[in-house]
């Protein structure tokens, strides 16, 4: 008997964890007509682990103080050993969790699997998705370059724009006036602790959802999608195909896929997502032109220009978002078929274009 | 193309503060709104590669200013205009090196006599980057046969040269987050070495310190010759990374594929 075999056997005696893995990967059905915008959420759990391992690495070299960050960093990508490759993973990779997160929304959205009975697996996801997006804007900071620096400052000034708490809201993100010392404490803190803490929550929520109530079916053939339940009642796909080994092998080209993107960042173009601004020390005394966001921000920074008073630039966003949140509970029908949704679907790809024209001309503003 | 004008670009993001805070100065102010030699400073001089580097009015002739009252008083340190004859040692206060060479050279023991002084050749406020260009025909013509100075240029040539692709691959490199701050330092020193040999007008000495300026340049382009022979094997393995990954991506759907078609076959059986 070989040894995995025997420790199989003594885990299965004690937890049954044969069983467990039947129901979870081999007895676990999919519907036969999966498309493959649903391995996007494997692709993220992969990429999520990515950034968490080489975060950690990260955080052995990196040092969160004004007078050493930057060099730290600096000695990170030309001094230790895979320094560079860690930290261009952690920094590319960031940018493939928000490209994977938009495409995964999008396709959520598009097929409406986001409406009852999986109300609640949109919200965690939608979480999910906006803690990732704090993630991105408080690890910004943390090289401590002219970019990280007044990218920082623009940012945090927006929520001065907030009416009669704005003030109190810009000091308490900065921890002063300006952004300093306490400012790259707490985003430092809130980056390595309390938004990955607070992620890794969401995320379970979010899986626990998917898995309770069961992988939705894709609305698109000749045999229309289920009517939503009227008790709760786990989504069971009779004759549908294997979790595993059928849809994980699927799973495994497009993280594969993926991964290629990725690498193609890092190996070939480690200058497209680092900015010539990111590599100057932060001077607070010294105001580099044209400093924008990330190209996942840039629909915020030009809506605030676009409105003559920021607040109502502030109030559309905060409007769109709140809209984006709650859509399951505002788009209640139970139609999930796009060729039956004309309406929704003119409105999304609305909504897809004004994103990308309004990114656009941020960029080019 | 793309990394000299992002070079470029990165380079006007660090200078125009500089430019802007020179231009705050009450010298600025008040000059600009004179008239003829008076006012020419103020045209000429934003151009110049002191103002590029940030080196204003009052870094040369003194003064305060900040203050309109105290901008040309001697008490807050104003010098003026300097004559003919300090324009060397005015300029040398900075540059000690080439000061030092021009005074041994033919050009510094003819000062006072007709021979050049540094705006001869660098101009005063529209002060010109020292390279290369500034010996030619027309400007070294107006006091004497070129044929010597062409010599000198010829001899310079290629450490000209190189100096430059060093600066343009440092530039290259930094853009992509190599620290290169040791290199370019290394470049520096030996550019302004090599710059003060401009000033002695003597092939010979030329000549030799040449070769130990280009020893130091030598290292340099080795360091730089490492760093890339390091990128080249980066890309490498991330291409041989790339590879397997799309392999691996591509077998998975294959098998994906038989794995669908094998169950097909069993429930159509």
């Amino acid at each position: 008997m070989n040894m995995g075999k025997r420790i199989v056997d003594w885990l299965d005696l004690r937890l049954g964890m044969r069983d467990i893995l039947e129901q979870n990967l081999t007895h676990y059905l999919l519907p036969r007509n999966i498309n493959i915008w649903y391995t996007l959420g494997a692709v993220l759990l992969t990429l999520f682990a990515l950034q968490f391992a080489t975060g950690i690495l990260l955080l052995i070299y990196y040092q969160p103080n004004p007078e050493t960050a930057f060099a730290s960093v600096q000695r990170i990508m030309n001094d230790i050993p895979y320094g560079w490759l860690i930290r261009s993973l952690h920094a590319v990779g960031a940018n493939i969790i928000v490209l994977a997160l938009l495409l995964h929304m999008l396709s959520v959205l598009f097929m409406g699997s986001y409406k009852r009975p999986r109300e609640l697996t949109w919200v965690s996801g939608f979480i999910v998705f906006n803690l990732a997006l704090a993630l991105c804007l408080t690890g910004y900071l943390l090289p401590w370059s002219q970019l990280s620096f007044w990218a920082t400052t623009v940012a945090t000034d927006t929520a001065g724009a907030v009416p009669v708490i704005g003030d109190a809201l810009v000091r308490l993100l900065r921890g002063g006036p300006m952004v300093g010392e306490a400012t790259l404490g707490r985003f430092f803190a809130l980056h390595v602790m309390g938004l990955p803490l607070a992620l890794g929550l969401v995320l379970a929520m979010h899986l626990f959802c998917v898995r309770r109530a069961g992988i939705s079916q894709p609305p698109f053939g000749p045999t229309p999608p289920p009517q939503p339940p009227a008790a709760f009642q786990h989504q069971e796909h009779p004759g549908g195909i294997p979790f595993f080994p059928h849809y994980v092998c699927k799973d495994l080209a497009v993280i594969a896929f993926f991964l290629v993107l990725l690498l193609v960042g890092v190996f070939f173009t480690p200058g497209l997502f680092i900015p010539p601004t990111a590599l100057i020390p932060a001077d607070p005394f010294s105001t580099p032109p044209g400093i924008k966001p990330e190209w996942y921000f840039l629909w915020a920074y030009q809506t605030l220009k676009i409105f003559p008073s920021e607040f109502l630039g502030l109030a559309i966003q905060g409007a769109a978002m709140t809209g984006l949140a709650l859509l399951p509970f505002l788009d209640a029908g139970p139609e999930r078929r796009p060729a039956r949704r004309p309406m929704f679907v003119a409105a999304f790809f609305l909504g897809l274009a004004l994103f990308v024209g309004i990114s656009v001309w941020g960029h080019f503003s | 193309m793309r990394y000299p004008s992002i070079f470029c670009a990165l380079l006007l993001i660090l200078l125009l503060p500089l430019l802007a805070a020179a231009q705050n100065t009450v010298c600025f102010q008040c000059h600009s709104g004179l008239d003829g030699t008076l006012a020419a400073p103020t045209k000429e001089w934003p151009g110049s590669i002191h103002a590029e580097n940030g080196i204003s009015c009052h870094d040369c002739h003194g003064g305060d200013a900040t203050d309109f009252a105290l901008a040309m008083s001697p008490a807050s340190g104003f010098l003026g205009v300097p004559g003919e004859g300090e324009i060397p040692a005015f300029c040398g206060r900075c540059h000690p090196g080439v000061l030092e060479d021009y005074r041994a050279s033919v050009h510094g023991a003819a000062l006072g006599a007709g021979g050049p002084h540094c705006a001869t050749c660098h101009g005063n406020h529209a002060v010109r980057k020292a390279s290369l260009d500034l010996i030619n025909p027309q400007d070294c013509g107006r006091c004497h046969d070129y044929a010597r100075a062409e010599n000198i240029r010829a001899a310079m040539q290629e450490t000209d040269a190189r100096i430059v692709g060093l600066q343009s691959d440092l530039g290259r490199l930094h853009r992509i987050g190599i620290a290169t701050e040791g290199m370019e330092g290394q470049v520096f020193s030996a550019r302004n070495s090599f710059h003060r040999l401009f000033h002695t007008v003597d092939i010979q000495t030329v000549r030799q310190k040449t070769t130990a300026i280009q020893e130091e340049l030598e290292k340099v382009r080795q360091q730089v010759a490492d760093v890339e022979a390091e990128l080249s094997r980066r890309k490498i393995w991330g291409g041989g990374a790339i590879g397997l990954l799309l392999l691996v991506g591509c077998l998975a759907l294959v098998l994906h594929r038989s794995y669908l078609e094998t169950g097909s076959r069993n429930t159509d059986e």
